[in-house]
């Protein structure tokens, strides 16, 4: 692994050359775990306070930047204290979703034959309910709160990795050093995740930015229906909960969701960013 | 080609089961009750008016026996009774599937086109401003929660720009005139939903058509079209256009279902009158057999366009067609 | 209102005739839209008397009584009503020439199985409980045999509550509550039901042959739901509606009174009697001394509720029966803002600081509940008491913790339905505490007095010694306070000014809408 640390370097350098998106990425996404520290480490406002009237317009110095809320709360201690639920949420979400989808991808790509057909089966199956309603059903079933609201994304959110990382594992397992090795007498556990999945990560480590920002946005979506934990300052909550009145006060509603975006932005472009980079056949490069 | 549909057919009607089963499950061992939910409406309700509610509706009975007896009612094409509205599923979801795939489909036919036209774009400049344009504005209206695009939408057109209506899917009033003005009517009311649900599946089409043109624009064949003089909109629009359409094609049926969350969505901030909004608020309600219904509907949806994706990708690739 | 009722009976039937032709500003026909959030499972009146049910219901069905807006009877499909003197049997004299909407008349027999269905099915008991039969001597008479006198009749014979059912429809044997006819309505009131789109929207036309002659105005009402209040208020504002009842938040009410076209009003609520308010569990060891529910009551200010929380457009509410109501007494101890006080009374029961107490909301009324919920947190800090709040995730969990029993302090919203033995009684009488029924005595406030002013007011006949029995009994519970009041919601309604006859009574808009006219154009 080490020995490949190198071309990968040169690598990350030519496509911070030639494509600055990875970087641009990587930076906002710091942005936003830093602000997500400093709300949850340094600064002891609680968002839910009431600070000043209702509506108060956004003014971009001061003591009130981004102006209130519906109820007079200071938008702007909520943003930042939306940024930690939403990450949180969203990374939880993409682990269980990478764990539960490279497992059963693995075990249907690497053993094939019926074990791959039920596996397969079960993944369809997953794919045929339309996620979102299915995870609206799923939080109203738990109650909600942001370890449920976690694990229903990430639920529903496995299938796409499954297939990709049962392509992977299908291509790699057949190919002359996995042969190699398997006749050197390794077992299925030591090929799956000590000599296919290191091949096969490149591909997946991508696609994860890809399941984070469907996660980000899940997470907004159950948020904003109000089916999310009325208790956690998130962004999706902010809007949702401004949203009835965002014909006098567009601010609670626009500020939060360009901080949804701008984060699931960021993390595209960290995604195509490394994909430049895993992958030289991505690009001309 | 008919077994090959048959069984298809019959794979489908598999994982639609499946859904039925899972999704009856994890309903009824949802917390809230359904009585204690319409007693709520009736503004108070004695305590044998609640244990009449729940006789009524099986409420009473073993998860089992309702399963059976829901099930027995699907396999007869009944999608049993809304709790709430004490209305047939069925006529609910009749009532609410034309709107959401005529939003569906002018969505997923608008962002079709326009996403090949801007892949095309991009291919055909090879290199300079235009694909880098492309992609950021393809990434960036990706990026966008699609809820919130709506919610901009709206405020831009309900107070700045009131050209458009925002919500509805009809104006009521015009219901007696005649079937032009209620035709540009709806076709108004389309226009922001499937806008927004447009931008944000743009960035699939555009992408995946930039990339398969450019592939298909290297090879030998375009070289030699070229080479004996071919116009440049031929080259592009008859032979390479053709010859990407096919990944474009399996990204069209694998989006479907993203769509169809998507709508669930732009159906609930614009008011309009679908499936999404009716288990939206059947959810909130605690009308579970609605739920299921449209949970149902949906799927079947999925799998049906799967299936025609299939079918479309067979004719399509000459390949695929030969083998039986 | 009894005596009244009995005197002026024919008169004021002979007035409102008299007064029907004078048209003269208007044209008849048109078309009225009308906006709602609040979406119907069905039309009919004879289950539930909810908002979103009573407002097509009381248009499609008659009743036999009508209200004006001082709380008086007026006849409807009674012409004349007369109560025997023991107060054991009303006599309803029937209109002539009424007919339900596919023709056939309304008779006797329409009314005594209309009246028996509505005992049998409405979660409202106390209606018609005392109701033991009704005889019909003639298709043209009715009589209402009691077990007991029961003074509340008459209202329950409201338009929002005792709709009329054509016997040959809903008598047919089939279940009501699940009758296929309670979504295709058949009535004898002005409007028939043309359309029931669930959820999206409903279509009423003039009934051709409705009894009041000339009535009603409109050739067609329709009413449609929108799920959320902006986007009602932005078809408001765009004049896709013309009447939008049931306004409650202040941004929606400021910015329908922006509208130039509307005028807007919150005349035509007084029998709904809709009360915020603050229950306590007096099970609850911590609530139990009354002592403590006072210092919380002394330390709660209804002027900066009403007036800075609800931006002024709500009005305080200071006792169990609604302020408006004739019952109502206006000298209950109103516990102005004192926290002194408030911090003696706990001091006097040994609670000083760190007495921990949650309190819950009815999730959805933002500015009535949860605001409300978060204000009493901030200030009972100031008397020492931490509060948590919780929040349930929807209506129906909230309602299942309260029926439950499963709550210390909670905000509520309960109405007053016209008279106290339908909408009062049943939050104090202690025969009412019964676990897992939410908006029944979950206060588990029991006091014999009260039980014993409450069965008495029920049954009597004069409306003099009524009122005083009830004055009592609003003293004792505003100083128990098993519940606290704090104001009124502010339900508004926001109609066209072109409009003539607005829905003002005291039934408002869930009262038939025959008089409605367009002015006309000058």
């Amino acid at each position: 692994m080490t020995g490949r640390a190198d071309p990968w370097l040169r690598r990350f350098l030519s496509a911070c050359r030639t494509g600055p998106s990875a970087v641009v990425g990587m930076a906002a996404l710091l942005v936003v775990c830093a602000m997500a520290l400093y709300s949850v480490f340094l600064d002891g406002r609680d968002p839910f306070d009431i600070v000043s009237l209702p509506h108060r317009a956004p003014t971009f110095v001061g003591p009130l930047p981004l102006g209130t809320d519906y109820l007079g709360r200071d938008l702007a201690v909520c943003l930042l204290a939306g940024a930690a639920p939403t990450l949180s949420v969203a990374a939880v979400a993409a682990g269980l979703a990478m764990v539960l989808g490279v497992a059963l991808g693995a075990l249907a790509g690497f053993f094939g034959g019926r074990l791959d057909d039920l596996l397969m089966r079960f993944t369809e199956f997953f794919q045929v309910l339309p996620a979102l309603l299915f995870a609206m059903v799923l939080v109203t079933l738990w109650s909600p709160s942001p370890t449920t609201i976690a694990l229903t994304i990430g639920f529903v959110a496995w299938p796409p990795t499954a297939r990709l990382a049962r392509a992977e594992f299908l291509r790699i397992r057949d190919l002359e050093y996995v042969v190699a090795a398997r006749a050197a007498g390794a077992g299925a556990g030591h090929l799956m995740w000590r000599v296919i999945l290191p091949n096969a990560a490149p591909p997946l480590i991508v696609s994860a930015t890809l399941v984070v920002t469907t996660a980000i946005l899940f997470e907004a979506a159950l948020s904003f229906l109000g089916l999310g934990d009325p208790d956690t300052m998130s962004w999706g909550q902010i809007i949702g909960a401004n949203r009835e009145y965002v014909l006098d006060a567009w601010w609670p509603v626009a500020f939060p969701g360009l901080a949804i975006f701008l984060t699931v932005l960021a993390v595209s472009l960290l995604g195509d960013g490394l994909n430049r980079i895993l992958d030289p056949k991505s690009d001309g490069a | 080609m008919t077994g090959y549909i048959a069984r298809r057919l019959l794979h489908g009607l598999f994982l639609v089961a499946g859904v039925v089963v899972v999704n009856f499950v994890l309903l009824r061992l949802a917390p809230g009750d359904t009585a204690t939910a319409i007693a709520g409406e009736m503004g108070g309700a004695t305590a044998d008016v609640l244990a009449a509610i729940r006789a009524d509706y099986g409420l009473d009975r073993p998860l089992p026996t309702q399963l059976a007896i829901y099930l027995g009612h699907i396999a007869r094409g009944d999608l049993g009774m809304s709790h709430y509205f004490n209305l047939p599923v069925s006529s609910l979801i009749a009532a609410r599937l034309g709107p959401t795939v005529l939003l569906v489909a002018s969505a997923q036919i608008v962002a079709l086109v326009v996403g090949v036209a801007l892949g095309v774009l991009a291919a055909r400049a090879r290199g300079g401003a235009v694909p880098t344009l492309v992609t950021a504005f393809t990434t960036a209206c990706h990026a966008m929660p699609v809820f919130w695009t709506g919610i901009m939408l709206v405020v831009l057109f309900a107070s700045i720009l009131p050209v458009l209506p925002v919500e509805g899917m009809s104006d009521l009033r015009l219901r007696d005139a005649g079937w032009i003005t209620r035709t540009l009517d709806v076709a108004r009311h389309l226009v922001l939903p499937v806008v927004t649900l447009v931008l944000v599946h743009l960035a699939q089409y555009a992408r995946i058509t930039g990339a398969a043109m450019r592939e298909v624009l290297a090879a030998d064949f375009i070289r030699v079209v070229r080479a004996k003089g071919a116009p440049e909109r031929t080259v592009l629009f008859r032979h390479a256009l053709r010859n990407a359409a096919l990944p474009v094609l399996t990204v069209a049926g694998l989006q479907f279902g993203h769509l169809l969350s998507g709508a669930l969505l732009v159906e609930t901030v614009f008011n309009w009158p679908g499936l999404g909004r009716l288990a939206f608020e059947s959810l909130l309600r605690r009308d579970y057999p609605t739920v299921l219904g449209v949970l149902l509907c949906a799927a079947a949806m999925v799998v049906v366009v799967n299936l025609l994706t299939d079918l479309a990708y067979r004719l399509a690739d000459p390949r695929l067609r030969t083998v039986p | 209102m009894y005596r009244f009722g009995r005197i002026l009976a024919r008169l004021a039937f002979a007035l409102v005739l008299a007064a029907a032709p004078a048209l003269a500003d208007g044209r008849p026909g048109g078309s009225l839209v009308i906006l709602s959030t609040q979406v119907p499972r069905h039309v009919n009146g004879a289950l539930q008397s909810g908002v979103a049910v009573a407002i097509p219901s009381t248009q499609i069905f008659a009743s036999l009584l009508r209200y004006d807006a001082e709380w008086n009877p007026e006849p409807y499909l009674a012409e004349s009503w007369q109560v025997s003197d023991d107060g054991l049997s009303v006599t309803l004299k029937l209109v002539a020439g009424a007919t339900f909407h596919d023709g056939r008349p309304v008779t006797s027999e329409d009314v005594a199985f209309s009246i028996l269905a509505i005992r049998d099915n409405h979660p409202f008991k106390s209606m018609f409980a005392p109701v033991e039969a009704v005889e019909t001597p003639d298709p043209g008479t009715a009589v209402i045999r009691l077990g007991r006198p029961h003074p509340a009749l008459l209202l329950a014979l409201s338009p929002a509550l005792a709709p009329i059912l054509p016997k040959h429809v809903y008598g047919d044997g089939q279940d009501l509550r699940t009758h296929p006819a309670n979504v295709a309505a058949v009535g004898a009131g002005p409007f028939r039901l043309a359309e029931f789109q669930p959820g999206e929207h409903i279509i009423l036309k003039r009934y051709e042959n409705f009894f009041l002659p000339g009535r009603p105005y409109l050739d067609e009402i329709v009413i449609r739901y929108l799920p959320d209040v902006s986007t009602l208020l932005l078809a408001m504002e765009r004049g896709e509606g013309d009447l939008r009842p049931f306004a409650t938040g202040s941004q929606e009410i400021r910015r329908l009174r922006q509208v130039d076209r509307l005028a807007v009003t919150n005349a035509g609520y007084a029998a709904l009697g809709p009360i915020n308010w603050l229950a306590f569990n007096t099970r609850s060891p911590k609530l139990a001394d009354r002592r403590v529910r006072q210092a919380i009551a002394y330390a709660i200010d209804r002027d900066y509720i009403v007036g800075t929380l609800h931006h002024g457009v709500s009005v305080a509410q200071r006792g169990p029966i609604v302020e408006g109501s004739p019952f109502f007494d206006p000298t209950v101890p109103a516990y102005d803002l004192d926290l002194d006080k408030a911090r003696g009374l706990l001091a006097e029961v040994g609670l000083g600081d760190g007495l921990q107490l949650t309190v819950d909301y009815v999730p959805g009324l933002v500015e009535q509940q949860k605001n409300l919920a978060e204000y009493l947190k901030s200030q009972l800090k100031k008397i020492g008491i931490d509060v948590t709040v919780r929040t349930s995730p929807d209506t129906a969990t909230w309602a299942s913790r309260i029926a439950g029993h499963d709550f210390e302090m909670t905000m509520d919203t309960v109405f007053n339905w016209g008279d106290p033995v339908i909408g009062v009684h049943r939050t104090y009488l202690s025969s009412n505490i019964r676990p897992g029924v939410v908006w029944s005595n979950t206060q588990s406030y029991a006091d014999a007095r009260v039980d014993a002013l409450l069965e008495a007011a029920a049954v009597e006949l004069d409306p003099a010694r009524r009122k005083q029995l009830y004055a009592e009994f609003q003293q004792i519970v505003a100083t128990d306070l098993p519940v606290y009041w704090l104001n009124l919601l502010p339900f508004h309604t926001a109609y066209d000014r072109r409009l003539g006859n607005p829905p003002l009574s005291i039934w408002g808009v869930l009262s038939p809408m025959d008089e409605l006219y367009w002015i006309k154009d000058k």
